[in-house]
């Protein structure tokens, strides 16, 4: 006759997962927040109010480069935050077919003309073939997007040890 | 007796390796297209900062009734992507929009790290045409216009439009060929006293000479004769010379027909009526 097995709490530890603390994440995705907005809007703003400053018409106006970083960076974040919980599916999906819209946004706006200063030579230079190439990044991640919002919704919860080993 | 937990590892779901697997490839794919939109602005700009180090269209001739403006331009291409399937065009024209004459060159390939030198030839018959007649006596300004399309770094299509006027100096600028009285000779032939003044405004040497033929009403040769040419850039001309004509022939309303010889090559000059 053996004793009984005593049972242990039913806490994410014990399941093999520890999230970590909604302030820690809030933390974390400001300070990715702001590196990315310094690679995807501020120095991308730099350059283009630079060309412009040289009397260039430029590829794409600031306030869209703008607007279309700031919303990403937002999904980015809210992504990061709700990682743990069901919505970081549906917010995958929705970050990278934001990507995916600024892409073809760029899209349209290929080739990028201007004029010299001087006005004796123009130029039409043609990006579409490395945007539609770049556009694989975003399709990617709406598949992925789509996995697990399924792998969620069947088995919830499952992903955690994996993406918050305790 | 003590519960304990051993640890054991389990694998990741399928649908989560493979969701996994496709983030990690969107953001390889996007890492190495960030390189490479970098590296080719980094090439790019150097590219512009060195290309077309020597270009040149300066150096005109006539030559058997055909202007030829020729040169050359040296494209160099120091940045590390090829610059593939480089085409130019060019059109000259007049400043009214009368065509004058075309060029093309390519395509071609320039690998990075190397540099390419394209000639240039744009050829303007004169002959059945005013206009271009017209750049052998008039200064004026023609409107050089340059397609280029090129296609750098294998994804990037580049189409360059060069626009410019200049300046065109006639090598027989304000071109004159007068016929004076006719005068009674001792020995019983007449001649004609044949003026031929212009300015040369045209970049090269006039060397060579300058032959006319005197015609009647009824298209017969009266006479002629010849006037050696050497002329600089920039200096004029103005010289008379006697044609002795043929007996019973009469310059009266007919023709001064006269050409000039350079280098061999002949071009015929517009005839200038005797009043």
């Amino acid at each position: 006759m053996s004793a009984p097995t005593p049972s242990l709490p039913v806490t994410p530890e014990t399941l093999g997962y520890r999230i970590p603390s909604l302030p820690y994440r809030i933390v974390i995705a400001v300070l990715r927040a702001f590196l990315s907005f310094v690679f995807f809007v501020a120095i991308p703003v730099a350059a283009l109010a630079y060309v412009h400053s040289r009397g260039l018409a430029i590829p794409v106006p600031i306030a869209a480069v703008t607007t279309w970083g700031v919303v990403l960076l937002v999904l980015s974040a809210a992504r990061y935050i709700l990682k743990p919980t069901a919505a970081y599916g549906p917010l995958s999906i929705a970050l990278d077919g934001v990507f995916f819209g600024y892409l073809y946004y760029l899209l349209l706006l290929s080739p990028y003309r201007f004029v010299v200063p001087g006005g004796s030579v123009s130029l039409a230079a043609g990006y579409s073939l490395f945007i539609e190439i770049l556009m694989i990044v975003p399709a990617v991640g709406i598949l992925a997007g789509i996995l697990t919002t399924i792998e969620d919704v069947s088995h919830p919860k499952e992903r955690l040890p994996f993406d918050y080993p305790a | 007796m003590a519960a304990s937990i051993v640890p054991t590892y389990r694998r990741p779901p399928a649908i989560y390796r493979v969701a996994r697997a496709l983030r990690w490839t969107g953001i390889i794919v996007l890492v190495l297209l960030i390189i490479y939109a970098g590296s080719v602005a980094y090439s790019a700009y150097e590219v512009a900062h060195a290309s077309i180090q020597s270009r040149s269209l300066s150096a005109v001739s006539v030559q058997n009734g055909v202007i030829q403006i020729s040169g050359s331009f040296t494209l160099s291409n120091p940045g590390i992507y090829p610059i593939a399937g480089l085409a130019l065009s060019a059109s000259v024209a007049n400043d009214s929009g009368v065509h004058l004459g075309a060029v093309s060159v390519g395509p071609e390939t320039i690998a990075g790290h190397s540099s390419a030198l394209f000639p240039i030839v744009i050829s303007l018959p004169i002959a059945g045409s005013d206009a271009a007649e017209s750049l052998l006596f008039e200064d004026q300004y023609i409107e050089v216009a340059a397609w280029a399309n090129v296609t750098y770094a294998y994804l990037f299509p580049l189409a360059v439009t060069l626009l410019e006027t200049r300046s065109w100096g006639a090598p027989f600028e304000g071109f004159q060929a007068t016929v004076g009285r006719p005068v009674l000779n001792n020995n019983g032939t007449v001649s004609v006293p044949v003026t031929v003044s212009f300015s040369n405004h045209a970049s090269f040497l006039e060397d060579g000479a300058l032959t006319f033929t005197v015609e009647s009403a009824g298209q017969a040769t009266c006479g002629g004769g010849s006037f050696p040419i050497d002329v600089p850039p920039g200096d004029s001309y103005d010289q008379t010379q006697d044609a002795t004509l043929s007996t019973g022939c009469s310059p009266v309303g007919g023709e001064l027909l006269s050409s000039f010889t350079i280098d061999g090559s002949t071009t015929s000059l517009p005839p200038e009526p005797i009043p």
